[in-house]
């Protein structure tokens, strides 16, 4: 396990080794994910994958902030652009 | 297109928490060639959340620290093949259980002769005004992010709920250097004595309270029963709560976090019914919270018991007694007495008292007014209640709004109201929102490819 860098909408995140998405996102004090298609806002609720409100864009890939492993290099997103 | 590769187990255990671990570990001990499968990236579930750094984890109840060595420990000396960041999809037709793996980016297929399910619990959130917010989590969330990151939320926190988890939280942030500015409890504990001698029965319960109760005591974070939040609003960078207290008066608290709880439910949210083996289809047992939710200490039991059940069912025999079941029993009284000691005395959370504009299913950006709305046309089924206004419908299937969705019908009197909350959220396939990409992969023509065999 590494520590390293992902972007989050462009901006330079550091994560520590092991932390996920959410977590380093928290640490950089990001709470505000945006907003899914349907409109509704996104950000860390439950913690454990059940909520699906942590929703993200990594490399692609819609998966939960809360329960994925930060990746060096990674490159995060927003579902849907931020205001 | 051609099947996935199918990889084979004698049982897959799904969840990684204390049932999933304490049922693999008795399987295993027995010759059983076991799988579990996780769907974060480590080992512990909920309670036990690793230290994202791999440093031992702190702050657990002596009880619960104890079972964790025990658990990790055993596990370390078992033969069980372990996969993690594994989503389970669910069962299909012909039996086989499907996981997406995210480290590959593909579908995993296992065919098993039995399936232990151990998916755990959920929280209950009333649903409130702004509850939808960022800097809103659910009081579990912000323990496993503790966990996770060993940091505390900088800036002013509030909890609010129900229960004794929204205590055990404010004692380990006030532990960690940030205390709450204030505990919410709908219930009011101290004037329920007949349950609290009750206790005495279970002092590790007892004692852990009381701990608890004296550090907040110290740090003097006032425990404000019988009131309840009603309200959450963000204005510029600040969350304002509103607190309605036990006369009634209303009051108003800004911060920068709320953590909420109000209890904990089964995760058994379109779960695979539990049953024999039938043709193709494997034995399916339900373990720990997600088939009760008593808590970690049962969970371990449960999982004992549930793996008994499995040997059993697969060898032959009887199904093996060690006290598991007593335990687990044990465990349901000391949690019928919490219950009736925190009963909610505040009712302001009562879901029919919410105003129209509040956001009931978040996945769907439904509101309270929406489902008023629907509930006002005729006679509507469970099925059209679902359907016409995609009530538990969302990417968390219902998890956070299914049991409001199933309240406010029944106070409407206009629908006919779901028996149980199957009805309404159904029992569907996939469970999670499987990213089509991993889809794609599974449906590489195997053929051609040497896949290595497990
Ligand atoms: S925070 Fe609930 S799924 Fe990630």
């Amino acid at each position: 396990m590494r520590s390293g860098q992902f972007t989050w909408q462009g901006q330079t995140i550091s994560f520590r080794p092991g932390e996920t998405i959410a977590a380093a996102l928290a640490g950089a004090g990001i709470g505000d994910l945006g907003r899914d298609g349907a409109g509704a806002g996104l950000r860390y609720f439950c913690g454990i994958g059940a909520c699906q409100s942590c929703l993200v864009r990594a490399d692609g890939r819609i998966v939960e902030a809360c329960l994925t492993p930060a990746r060096d290099g990674a490159v995060i997103a927003a579902l849907e652009p931020l205001a | 297109m051609s099947r996935p590769q199918e990889h084979r187990c004698d049982v897959l255990v799904v969840g990684g928490g204390t049932a999933g671990m304490a049922a693999a570990v008795e399987l295993a001990a027995t010759g059983i060639r076991v799988e579990i499968c996780e769907q974060s990236a480590r080992l512990g579930g909920a309670i036990h959340r690793q230290p994202a750094d791999g440093s031992p984890a702190a702050g657990l109840p002596r009880a619960l620290g104890a079972q964790w060595q025990r658990l990790s420990q055993s596990l370390a000396h078992a033969d069980i093949v372990q996969r993690t960041r594994h989503i389970f999809l669910g069962i299909d037709s012909d039996g086989l259980a499907l996981f997406e793996d995210r480290a590959a980016g593909t579908v995993r297929t296992v065919r098993a002769a039995a399936v232990v399910l151990a998916v755990g619990a959920v929280e209950r959130i009333a649903p409130r005004p702004g509850w939808q917010l960022a800097g809103v989590t659910t009081a579990g969330g912000m323990q496993v992010m503790m966990k996770e990151t060993g940091r505390v939320p900088s800036g002013r926190i509030l909890i609010a709920g129900n229960g004794p988890l929204p205590i055990a939280l404010a004692a380990q942030l006030t532990k960690l250097g940030n205390p709450p500015v204030a505990v919410i409890e709908s219930g009011d504990p101290l004037r329920r004595p007949g349950a609290a001698l009750g206790l005495i029965a279970h002092p590790h319960i007892a004692s852990e309270a009381l701990g608890h109760l004296a550090r907040l005591a110290v740090a003097g974070v006032p425990w404000r029963r019988a009131a309840a939040l009603t309200a959450i609003e963000r204005r510029g960078e600040t969350l304002f709560a509103t607190i309605v207290d036990r006369g009634g008066r209303t009051t108003q608290i800004g911060v920068d976090w709320i953590a909420l709880h109000d209890g904990i439910r089964c995760n058994a949210f379109g779960l695979p019914a539990s049953g024999d083996a039938i043709d193709s289809r494997p034995l399916i047992v339900r373990a720990g919270d997600c088939r009760e939710a008593l808590g970690a200490i049962a969970a371990e039991a449960d999982g004992r018991r549930a793996a008994h059940a499995v040997i059993a069912a697969l060898r032959g025999g009887k199904i093996a007694r060690d006290g598991s079941s007593r335990r687990v029993a044990g465990q349901r009284m000391a949690q019928a007495l919490l219950s009736e000691l925190f009963r909610p005395v505040n009712l302001a959370n009562d879901p029919r008292h919410l105003a129209d504009d509040t956001i009931l299913c978040r996945c769907e950006n439904k509101t309270v007014g929406d489902l008023r709305w629907l509930l006002g046309q005729e006679g509507l089924s469970p099925r059209e209640i679902k359907l016409n206004g995609r009530f538990g419908m969302g990417a968390c299937q219902g998890r956070f709004c299914a049991d409001s969705v199933m309240a406010i019908t029944a106070a409407s009197r206009s629908a006919s109201v779901p028996e149980d909350i199957e009805q309404l959220t159904g029992s569907r396939w996939p469970l999670r929102p499987v990213s089509i990409a991993s889809l794609a992969a599974t449906e590489t023509p195997t053929a051609d490819t040497n896949h290595p065999t497990e």
